[in-house]
């Protein structure tokens, strides 16, 4: 397998909120669904999880509350807010207009300049 | 119910803190379990799975500190936190902290002292009603100076102003006499005044008393919101000229003479004579718009009664009476006032125009006491920047010391940035921990101010005998000068905190953890401003020290100055007439004198009794020009005298044997020479060098005096005598001033029949001061009613300003040396621990390798001994300059005395090193092994 990717800075945060945007999870269910749509290629580091899920919460685009798990067992489930769902559209909006301008100068040619 | 529920969401934040952490904790545990599972069911045994699991996770705490951080941490409870833990700390080290609290107390006692006393002089509103709009109103005259209105004008414009209300008037005070009480004893009083050398001249119990009184008019006390605390206070008609005459006590004066006795109310007291009746009682300490407590308050229009001999001049316009006082009425300005006042002015011009104008007259705000004038500005500056300097001389140690202990909290620090804690938020908690100890040091010192300045203003105040009056200051500490004391506290909590806290931050973390303290370079640049400060602070030290030395010995010598004559068996009686008559007349005072001293001749113990004009060392100097008879006067401009003068004084024949000075040649007068007052003198023996240096004095003459002199004070004569002859010569004395003989003296003969004199002269066989009992009975057989003062001269030396500046200013900057040096040894103190901290190690390998604990003392020591030793060289020279200023008031030490000079300096070289070897016997102690192992 290739070698993972290493998060950019500043991109977590986005990739919480699409994947709590699919389904209400727990902390280490999060992980997995980013595991799991980024088909394992990207690298994670665990411990720098809660505190985004906690800055977050702090500005009000996910909430928590507690319920079962799978186990029957206690834990923290993370949901996204209205002001959540707009903030992914205009991050994810932002995302591809850099990825567009940067794949435009990436790939300009001599000529083109 | 506001107060209730913000209490209520506070419980529940902080209730809900502790569930939030143990919600956070649960929720970090069962990702890891969670984790763990999903390896477990990949066929990893239960132990490994989580291992693998925490591993993978990273450090727990740190995340937590992040999570908590990331929730945005309340600012309040990580204050309380943090001061939890900072109590936590100063209470591990009692000795460091109590230390430290000392110190800054010190600095900030100080400070806040200064700042009351100048609060209390300069800054406090006047204690009466609505001093904001208390307005002063003076007569301008060209120079711009105030002057006192007069007494008829006074009422014009209380009767005319529409922009002042309630003019009142301050008319001076005088000294009054009555003979209806008895002096009440203050002999604890003199305790301290008296073990510090100063003695004063007490008036003679059970004779008449001297009392000081102030007029006013009769609304002053209506106008500044007085109100008595027994009887009444004036009304206007007490104030009218024909009204019974009345008086009001001051709280004070009742309280000590009269015991607060409200019976004295109504009661009857004879002031000069006239009888008065006590109509009231101020309150304690009550000031009015004055700057002393006087005794007694009168109406003006009492004044004459009391044979001031006033009347005319109340009713004059062109005679300053008094101080005009008054209230803004609402709405009105300063400015308008004072233009309102400058038209009445304008109308008694035109009406008066041939009395003697000034420009106008000005309005200026009677709010403070306004004590400080421009010139004393300079020294208040000076003195406030002194005390600010010592504050941060104080700092500055208090952080050296901090400093050395910073280093042996590394270890505690790096382990705490290892765990994730912010540095901003260490930061936050050691500035926490070095305010809280500058607060506390700070109520210490709040405390010390307040109980010293009390002391000092209450022992003052009781050493002044009671009939002056007295001083009230207010040094009570109120709520600004708290509030200034905590704001300096704070500030200096910052100050001394910041460089070891910011120092303390820049550890890098892996040689924190592995206490690796030996590092040569690091601290170079700091210690050289620690020596710089060890340096100044040495030098300043010994300056005070060495000075206050040489003022305290230079003035003991004063105490102890043969003066000439004998003043240890001489008492000085004074006759304190306060005006000339004092209802006395010229003929009865000539008796008086006459019987008294028939009267006190006859006690036994008493050798001789003598009249003068004035008693030496005493004050009173008196100078006349002098010149030989038919020689040529020096010319002087304009008819200007150009001749020496020598100081004189009127004296009956037997003075010399009064006083034990001895007659050299000739003789002294004959009782018919002094009867007639004949042109005959007697001079010193410096006089008779000076005009006749090779030849013998005796029957030469001198011309004393002009015919058109005018004497010095109302009532004085001054001496002239176009030719009187040398009949004798005396030696030498210290008369005029104590600390030098007199250049020229002469003794000219009085006439006890023809000129009244108010001092008396008595030689004991014993000592002076234990005949001043009986001498003071001996004078109540005579007149019950005579106000007399009783002195032996021994201590007329004590009143002499030169001795009580060389011992006051002893005394000051021998109390402000002790405090500069208590502070210098903390800088030593915590220089040469901070340097034991740091080379440890170093210590160790040399032991290790043969050094003996005293190589190691010394190798220590020696690194504070330069700076020592060049801030006593620094102050030696220093105190030499500034000792050849002070060798007017030493008295006869040489300024370059070697006992205060060398004793002092041992003293400080001594005390310095004890100060660094306390913290260097933790060096000998150093075992090798451990040392050498701290890698």
């Amino acid at each position: 397998m290739d070698r993972q990717l290493e998060l950019l800075q500043g991109t977590l945060g986005m990739l919480i909120l699409k994947a709590v945007s699919l389904g209400p999870l727990h902390g280490y269910g999060v992980l997995l669904r980013i595991q799991q749509i980024s088909k394992d290629r990207l690298e994670i580091q665990q411990g720098s999880l809660y505190p985004a899920l906690y800055r977050l919460e702090h500005q009000g685009l996910i909430t928590s509350e507690w319920g079962e798990s799978e186990n029957k067992r206690k834990a923290k489930y993370y949901r996204l807010t209205a002001a959540g769902k707009h903030k992914l559209q205009t991050e994810a909006e932002k995302w591809n207009r850099m990825a567009d301008v940067i794949a435009g100068i990436l790939g300009a040619r001599p000529e083109e300049v | 119910m506001r107060m209730w529920s913000r209490v209520r969401s506070w419980l529940r934040a902080a209730m809900r803190r502790a569930r939030m952490e143990s919600e956070m904790d649960a929720e970090l545990r069962f990702h890891i379990k969670a984790f763990a599972e999903d390896l477990v069911r990949g066929g990893v045994p239960h132990e490994e799975a989580m291992r693998r699991a925490r591993i993978e996770f990273g450090g727990i705490e740190q995340a937590k500190e992040e999570c908590r951080e990331a929730r945005g941490v309340n600012f309040l409870h990580s204050l309380i936190q943090d001061l939890r833990f900072g109590l936590r700390m100063l209470r591990k080290n009692p000795g460091f902290t109590a230390t430290a609290i000392l110190a800054l107390a010190l600095g900030i006692g100080v400070n806040t002292t200064v700042f009351t006393a100048f609060d209390a002089l300069a800054l406090r509103p006047r204690p009466v009603k609505d001093p904001d709009r208390l307005m002063g109103v003076y007569r301008t005259k060209e120079g711009g100076n105030r002057g006192a209105l007069s007494y008829p004008d006074y009422v014009y414009y209380r009767d005319h102003s529409k922009t002042l209300s309630e003019l009142a008037m301050w008319s001076g005070g005088m000294h009054v006499t009555t003979s209806d009480l008895s002096v009440v004893a203050s002999e604890d009083a003199l305790r301290v005044a008296g073990a510090l050398g100063f003695r004063l001249p007490q008036l003679l119990q059970g004779g008449a008393q001297r009392l000081s009184c102030v007029f006013v008019s009769g609304n002053y006390f209506r106008l500044l919101g007085a109100r008595p605390a027994a009887g009444r206070l004036f009304l206007p008609e007490d104030d009218q000229p024909g009204a019974p005459p009345v008086v009001v006590l001051s709280g004070n004066f009742w309280e000590s003479q009269f015991h607060s006795n409200p019976d004295v109310v109504g009661s009857t007291i004879h002031l000069n004579r006239v009888a008065f009746t006590i109509v009231g009682v101020t309150t304690a300490d009550y000031i009015g718009a004055l700057s002393a407590v006087p005794v007694l308050w009168a109406p003006i229009a009492v004044r004459p009664l009391l044979g001031d001999g006033t009347r005319e001049s109340l009713e004059n316009r062109s005679v300053g009476a008094g101080i005009v006082y008054g209230h803004l009425k609402a709405g009105i300005s300063m400015t308008d006032a004072e233009a309102e006042l400058n038209v009445l002015a304008a109308q008694l011009r035109a009406a008066y125009p041939e009395v003697e104008r000034n420009s106008g007259v000005r309005v200026v705000s009677e709010r403070k006491f306004n004590q400080i004038d421009s010139e004393a500005w300079p020294i208040v500056a000076a003195t406030m920047g002194a005390v600010a300097l010592l504050l941060l001389i104080a700092c500055a140690n208090v952080a050296s010391l901090l400093l050395a202990r910073a280093a042996a909290r590394r270890r505690e620090i790096g382990v705490r940035l290892a765990l994730g804690a912010g540095r901003r938020r260490l930061l936050q908690q050691l500035l926490i921990e070095s305010t809280l100890t500058a607060l506390l040091a700070g109520a210490v010192g709040l405390s010390l101010a307040s109980w010293t300045l009390h002391l000092l203003v209450v022992e003052i105040a009781s050493a002044i005998p009671s009939y002056w009056g007295a001083i009230a200051l207010q040094v009570t500490p109120d709520i600004r000068i708290f509030g200034y004391t905590v704001l300096i506290s704070l500030l200096t909590g910052v100050l001394f905190g910041l460089t070891p806290a910011l120092q303390a931050l820049r550890t890098d973390v892996n040689s924190a953890l592995k206490d690796n303290g030996s590092v040569l370079g690091q601290q170079l640049s700091k210690s050289r401003l620690r020596d710089l400060l060890i340096v100044a602070q040495v030098a300043a030290c010994l300056v005070l020290l060495i000075n206050s030395a040489l003022l305290l010995r230079g003035s003991q010598r004063a105490l102890r100055v043969d003066p000439g004559f004998d003043s240890k068996h001489v008492v000085h009686l004074s006759l304190e007439m306060a005006e000339p008559s004092n209802g006395y007349s010229q003929a009865r005072l000539f008796e008086l004198n006459r019987q008294l001293m028939e009267e006190i001749a006859s006690i036994p113990g008493v050798t001789s009794v003598t009249e003068a004009s004035r008693a030496p060392i005493s004050g009173g100097n008196r100078f006349v020009p002098v010149g030989i008879a038919d020689a040529e006067p020096p010319a002087g401009k304009g008819g200007e005298d150009k001749r020496p003068t020598a100081g004189y004084s009127y004296i009956l024949p037997n003075y010399f044997e009064t006083l034990g000075v001895p007659i050299v040649s000739g003789r002294s007068f004959t009782i018919q020479e002094a009867e007639t007052e004949a042109p005959v003198v007697v001079i010193s023996e410096a006089t008779a060098r000076r005009f006749w240096p090779d030849e013998n004095p005796l029957g030469k003459r001198l011309v004393i005096g002009s015919a058109n002199a005018r004497p010095p004070f109302a009532g004085e004569r001054v001496p002239f005598s176009p030719s009187s002859e040398v009949i004798g010569v005396v030696r030498d004395v210290r008369s005029l001033f104590l600390n030098k003989v007199d250049e020229s003296y002469l003794y000219l003969p009085l006439s006890g029949s023809r000129y009244w004199t108010s001092t008396l002269l008595v030689r004991t066989s014993g000592s002076a001061s234990s005949l001043l009992a009986t001498l003071g009975s001996a004078v109540r057989r005579v007149d019950a009613n005579l106000p007399v003062v009783l002195a032996p001269l021994e201590w007329m030396v004590s009143f002499n300003p030169y001795f009580l500046i060389s011992r006051i200013g002893g005394i000051l900057s021998s109390i402000v040396g002790v405090l500069g040096l208590f502070l210098a040894c903390l800088g030593v103190y915590g220089m040469v621990g901070y340097s034991v901290m740091e080379r440890t190690h170093e210590i160790g390998i040399r032991m290790a390798l043969g050094a003996r604990p005293p190589q190691v003392l010394g190798l220590v020591l020696r690194e504070c001994a330069r700076p020592m030793l060049l801030g006593t060289a620094i102050g030696i020279a220093l105190s030499a300059a500034v000792s050849r200023l002070l060798s007017a008031i030493l008295f006869g030490l040489n300024p370059m005395d070697a006992i205060s000079f060398a004793g002092v300096s041992l003293l400080l070289i001594a005390v310095a090193l004890f100060a660094g070897w306390l913290p260097s016997r933790r060096a000998m102690r150093v075992d090798p092994m451990v040392a050498l192992r701290y890698e």
